[in-house]
């Protein structure tokens, strides 16, 4: 078995109720989040629309996170999940470093690394992830990539040439996909990202786990 | 497309996204490297004087020996108080996970603090020059991978592409041979010659030279390679905002010690090479720092 995410963005509208039941979900603390929404903006004025991407830990088959670890705290379940293991985790950080994806992030209240497990306590009960049952419109497909029944592989079938991941120059082969994705929702290097202000807030940064 | 005519295309402009960390690897895994440059580049060095000028070296086998202790404990206390867990320490010895870097440098650096203490033990209570010089032969070659680590630490972390692995093994051993002769040679005082710290500038000014032009290869070049590297390395070009430290660091650590070395050779100056030593140490822990900010700058998603 091998559990794998895909993301229509076409379908996608941005609404944030992955983000929001995610972080129910797992109790993510404030000013952190295993999931996240990215919106950018495209075009100059009339001629502009709006993307929304959603992002997550991309469960890479060679995952830099995991080779990194000192103490194997993130590790791989038979499944293909990258997992944590928060009891063991020493908070060296190496793994936020080694993330392409920016998907690591240290917990402020256990202060130890966290990320997306695609809710690995739930597949174990046979139920979806959070942000997969919250999600109005499906644009989250999750299932085994080595079920060819399965809406996920069917899903990169029917839509072959049209299937992305992020940084695949990486080489981290992530098992996490986009449909109707481009270099724009996809590279971070392919927009701008001013200092200071969004839509909602005006905050660009914040410290590392509550440290330093 | 690249991402910059994407850029120029689209005039793609994030609206809205969750805040992004902070500096993750702080000034405290600055000071971890440079303390490790000295504790480990006196080592060499004093492995190189006792071949050398051994008759001027023997008198510094103990407090070189002290000197690379207490860098080498600076190191390692700095590693711990980055930890965010830091007394799970243990958890490397007793779940070691063999592919990261930061497991194996961890056991080496213990291996490393030993035989520094058998050193010291050997020069201090047994008075044993012979024996001290057969172990610190082993000392030598173990300090080397210890040196290393951290270049395959940061050459592991695939997302930042500015830290490759040949470049970065180069710079920390340029990095220990510039702290080590620099710190020898403030350390040296009246028990060594101007011939032995005549041969230290020489290591010093090689290891200066040899490191500046690492750092502009990678300046100059790097960005023609790689479009991360181009966009971490604008952080210290035109007003990027470590443009300052960044030239501050390089003619502090490379170039000002190169023609003080090269004048104190020409005067027979000592105070000119301790001036060379002082400016390179200090001046390595702003390069080491510029060099781990900068990718940090960059949004990963």
């Amino acid at each position: 078995m091998q559990l794998g995410f895909l993301v229509d963005l076409h379908l996608c509208m941005g609404c944030k109720g992955c983000e929001i039941a995610c972080k129910v979900e797992n109790e993510v603390p404030l000013s952190t989040w295993r999931l996240r929404v990215k919106y950018v903006d495209v075009g100059t004025f009339p001629e502009t629309k709006r993307t929304f991407t959603p992002l997550r830990c991309n469960h890479c088959e060679n995952a830099p996170c995991e080779r990194i670890c000192p103490v194997s705290a993130l590790h791989y379940l038979e499944n293909g999940i990258v997992n944590i293991d928060k009891e063991r985790c020493i908070g060296c950080a190496g793994c936020v470093m080694a993330c392409p994806y920016g998907a690591i992030y240290i917990d402020p209240q256990t202060h130890t690394a966290d990320k997306c497990t695609y809710c690995a306590h739930r597949v174990a009960s046979s139920m979806m992830p959070a942000c997969v049952v919250a999600c109005p419109v499906q644009a989250n497909i999750f299932g085994d990539l080595d079920d060819a029944t399965s809406n996920i592989s069917k899903y990169i079938q029917a839509n072959q040439g049209n299937v992305q991941v992020r940084k695949p120059e990486k080489g981290t082969n992530p098992h996490h996909y986009y449909v109707n994705g481009g270099n724009v929702t996809l590279n971070p290097l392919a927009s701008h990202r001013v200092d200071g202000h969004q839509l909602f807030n005006k905050i660009t940064t914040l410290p590392v786990g509550g440290h330093h | 497309m690249a991402a910059h005519e994407i850029l120029t295309a689209t005039n793609a402009i994030v609206t809205l996204d969750v805040a992004l960390p902070g500096t993750v690897w702080p000034w405290l895994v600055t000071v971890n490297m440079w303390a490790k440059s000295i504790g480990t580049g006196v080592i060499f060095m004093l492995f190189l004087l006792l071949r050398k000028h051994p008759e001027q070296a023997g008198s510094l086998r103990f407090s070189t020996t002290v000197v690379s202790l207490i860098f080498i404990h600076i190191f390692l206390l700095f590693t711990l108080a980055d930890l965010h867990q830091p007394f799970r320490m243990w958890h490397i010895f007793f779940y070691p996970h063999v592919t990261s870097a930061i497991t194996v440098g961890a056991w080496m650096a213990t291996a490393f603090v030993g035989l520094l203490f058998l050193l010291a033990f050997l020069s201090f209570i047994k008075k044993d020059n012979a024996a001290f010089d057969k172990t610190l032969v082993w000392v030598t070659i173990l300090a080397i991978p210890v040196t290393l680590y951290t270049a395959g630490l940061m050459a592991q972390c695939t997302a930042r592409e500015l830290w490759q692995m040949p470049t970065e093994s180069a710079q920390m051993m340029l990095a220990a041979l510039l702290a080590g002769s620099a710190t020898m040679i403030l350390l040296g005082g009246s028990k060594l010659n101007y011939e032995a710290k005549s041969t230290l500038g020489v290591v010093l000014g090689l290891s200066a030279l040899f490191g500046f032009i690492l750092y502009m290869a990678e300046y100059i070049f790097g960005p023609m390679k790689a479009e991360e590297v181009a966009a971490v390395l604008e952080y210290i070009k035109g007003d990027g905002p470590y443009t300052v430290m960044f030239w501050v660091g390089q003619w502090m650590t490379f170039l000002l010690p190169m023609l003080l070395i090269v004048l104190s050779r020409s005067v027979k100056s000592e105070n000119l090479l301790k001036l060379a030593a002082l400016l390179a140490l200090a001046g390595l822990w702003i390069v080491k720092h510029v060099w781990l900010m900068i990718p940090q700058l960059l949004p990963m998603s």
